[in-house]
């Protein structure tokens, strides 16, 4: 066993012998790169001149009055592209070229991940194909077609649940034919190691900034930072450089679904069994075979069933709380952070919102917490529209 | 002595190439499984290769995810499958079958009642496409104590300096994989296919199978010196599914394939 690929018991290398050799050669050039003064130059310099970095940490005046505790929001929706996915797409896309490599492949649920995936394609001019479940590109119908105008090729998967599940599966599969010249762009906190490491690095700017605008407007450390999972990048991003201060309260919010015992929900923590899949070990929605079950969430960003393997760490070591809120307390808090701030959030994004609603009941007007809104809701209109008709959405 | 090892033995002293075959448990029922297996012995089959379906096989092309996903929705499971290979041994089948699986099935079962289980229902071999050499130590420990099933391990054609690492305590034979990538890519073996057999057979103590994308015995023509033997799976079941799995057309493959070897 390879020690430094796991946290705890998780994580690991789960993949082919073919795929072996190129994480390790991955993992070397990752190493060397984030040690490479030229190459974290170019990093943050496309940050801040492509991305727009960095983002405002936001006091929301009118939550917090209504709530009754201070509440930042960390604005990873103001990022080119709209969401926190293209922070670890040009670091990735930097090392791809690094590596000589002269093609990417992604998967999306959402197509957050995709549409950053094939802006950094068009920006570094590299070949880019996107898989996605047939399901969410019926969802995400907006973000195939800019991904297709920003010229990627997006590839409709139809096996399994034709969700972000089985494009992850299908990516994989094509990285093992093509790994010699193609670079596999994972979009979440998760996959074999070094990937969860690699998307944490390229993420953990968010916490980064974070923390420093929180201390220059607060002058002290904030009582409690929270962020939607589904696999986890944002999440992972938002707590890097909060874990090592350990009086700060880390709260992860995944996707109870319908309610977390109707079974209908993506929180694989909640129901705790650990296992394999997509390369590491984690927890992960399982039957007693050891099948991996569907995930369902409005949201088409937390529809995953696994989680990445530093939350289950971080969870099991009880660094982090990990909680959940249904589809119906997301859409709430969506559209009270439309009315009362004038933004409108992902619905990943309104998870987290739903949940500092609750959390604040137990803060006092003196303690504050930082939410990470990772994406806006653009990209969410119709399945928006579609909820207050009352129809049910897809999956 | 274990049935692969001893099967293997036995085709060394005929000088026989090996010839392997894989399908997946619970098609087109359990009795169909049982009744390929039994005709795959009389066919002359040397061994089987058994699927355990897994909900999402990465390793595997279209042919097997969707026979894979067939299997289960008619509801086969791995208690199932323990259940039919108990049977099939008491019923006096001696073929070397090898159970082809996902690791998380193994694990969402226990890795040592797995390993028990395997024992007591006659499983001679695993092949877990997502368990690679640094990952094995906790299922090759419990195997190691039960001295039942053995761990047979693969090769890629990119595995190169970690052969020997891969090998050293390898036993039964090795699978070398013909091309990167996936399951059933018909005959597209990898540009340096026989370097690379070649390479995996100078260090190799054991037999040298070959496997992926094989549907005749001229597709190995070329590097049928090397190899040890042929393992055809994603070809072998479109073939089941074409004759609707009757069992005397996957007999008839089997001669014939082992006899053009």
């Amino acid at each position: 066993m390879n020690r430094k690929s796991y946290y705890g018991e998780f994580g690991g290398q789960f993949v082919s012998e073919s795929l072996m050799n190129t994480l390790e050669e991955l993992d070397e050039a990752f190493e060397a790169a984030i040690c490479d003064e030229k190459f974290l130059a170019d990093y943050h310099y496309y940050l801040k001149q492509y991305v727009g970095r960095e983002t405002p940490l936001y006091f929301a005046e009118r939550l917090s009055k209504k709530y009754g505790t201070k509440i930042y929001l960390k604005r990873e929706d103001l990022n080119h592209t709209g969401a926190h996915k293209i922070n670890n797409v040009i670091g990735q896309i930097l090392l791809a070229k690094r590596m000589g490599k002269t093609k990417v492949i992604a998967e999306t649920g959402a197509g957050q991940h995709g549409v950053a995936t094939a802006t950094g394609a068009a920006l570094f001019d590299m070949e880019c194909t996107v898989y996605m479940g047939e399901e969410d590109m019926k969802r995400q119908a907006l973000n195939v077609m800019r991904m297709e105008m920003l010229g990627a090729k997006v590839e409709c998967v139809r096996s399994g649940s034709n969700t972000l599940k089985d494009a992850t599966n299908e990516a994989i599969r094509t990285w093992a034919k093509t790994a010699e010249d193609t670079f596999y762009i994972i979009g979440s906190a998760v996959g074999p190691y070094p990937y969860p490491k690699i998307v944490k690095e390229f993420q953990s700017v968010i916490s980064r900034e974070a923390k420093r605008q929180f201390y220059e407007a607060e002058k002290k450390m904030p009582d409690v930072v929270m962020a939607c999972v589904g696999g986890g990048s944002n999440s992972i991003g938002m707590f890097a450089d909060f874990i090592e201060e350990k009086d700060v309260e880390l709260i992860g919010v995944e996707a109870a679904g319908k309610g977390i015992k109707t079974g209908e929900h993506a929180a694989a923590m909640a129901e705790g069994i650990p296992g394999t899949l997509h390369g590491m070990r984690s927890y992960l929605l399982q039957d007693g075979d050891g099948n991996i079950k569907l995930a369902h969430s409005i949201s088409a960003g937390l529809d995953y069933p696994g989680v990445g393997p530093e939350h289950a760490y971080l969870r099991d070591t009880g660094r982090a709380e990990y909680v959940s809120i249904t589809d119906g307390e997301a859409m709430d808090a969506l559209m009270e952070l439309c009315k009362l701030e004038g933004i409108i959030p992902a619905i990943e994004s309104a998870h987290a919102i739903a949940y500092a609603f609750k959390k604040a009941k137990d803060m006092t007007e003196n303690q504050a917490m930082i939410v990470c809104l990772s994406g806006r809701g653009d990209k969410d209109v119709n399945t928006i529209a579609d909820y207050l008709a009352g129809k049910a959405y897809l999956n | 002595m274990n049935r692969i090892e001893e099967k293997m033995a036995h085709l060394k002293e005929k000088n026989e190439k090996a010839f392997i075959t894989y399908m997946v448990a619970g098609l087109p029922d359990m009795e169909g499984t049982k009744a390929l297996i039994k005709a795959q012995e009389e066919a002359g089959t040397d061994v089987i290769e058994l699927g355990v379906p897994f909900s999402d096989p990465v390793a595997d092309g279209p042919v097997i995810q969707q026979a894979s996903y067939k299997s289960i929705c008619q509801g086969t499971t791995l208690s199932k499958i323990f259940d039919m290979m108990g049977e099939v041994r008491k019923e006096g089948v001696e073929i070397p079958i090898i159970f082809m699986m996902y690791s998380n099935t193994i694990f969402r079962y226990g890795v040592e009642a797995f390993v028990k289980k395997c024992k007591e229902t006659g499983v001679d071999g695993l092949i877990i496409p997502d368990l690679p050499y640094e990952e094995q130590e906790e299922l090759q420990k419990a195997l190691d104590k039960e001295e039942g099933a053995i761990l047979i391990q693969l090769v890629s054609p990119v595995s190169k300096k970690r052969i020997p690492m891969i090998l050293e305590h390898a036993r039964g034979f090795v699978y070398c994989v013909s091309s990167m990538g996936v399951t059933g890519q018909a005959a597209a073996f990898h540009k340096e296919i026989i370097e690379y057999l070649k390479s995996v057979k100078e260090v190799a103590k054991i037999p040298v199978m070959m496997g992926f994308g094989i549907r005749t015995p001229q597709d190995i023509a070329p590097m049928k010196d090397i190899i040890d033997g042929a393992i055809v799976g994603s070809h072998f079941i479109k073939l089941l599914e074409k004759n609707n799995y009757d069992v005397s057309a996957a007999a008839e493959y089997c001669k014939s394939f082992k006899a053009g070897l």
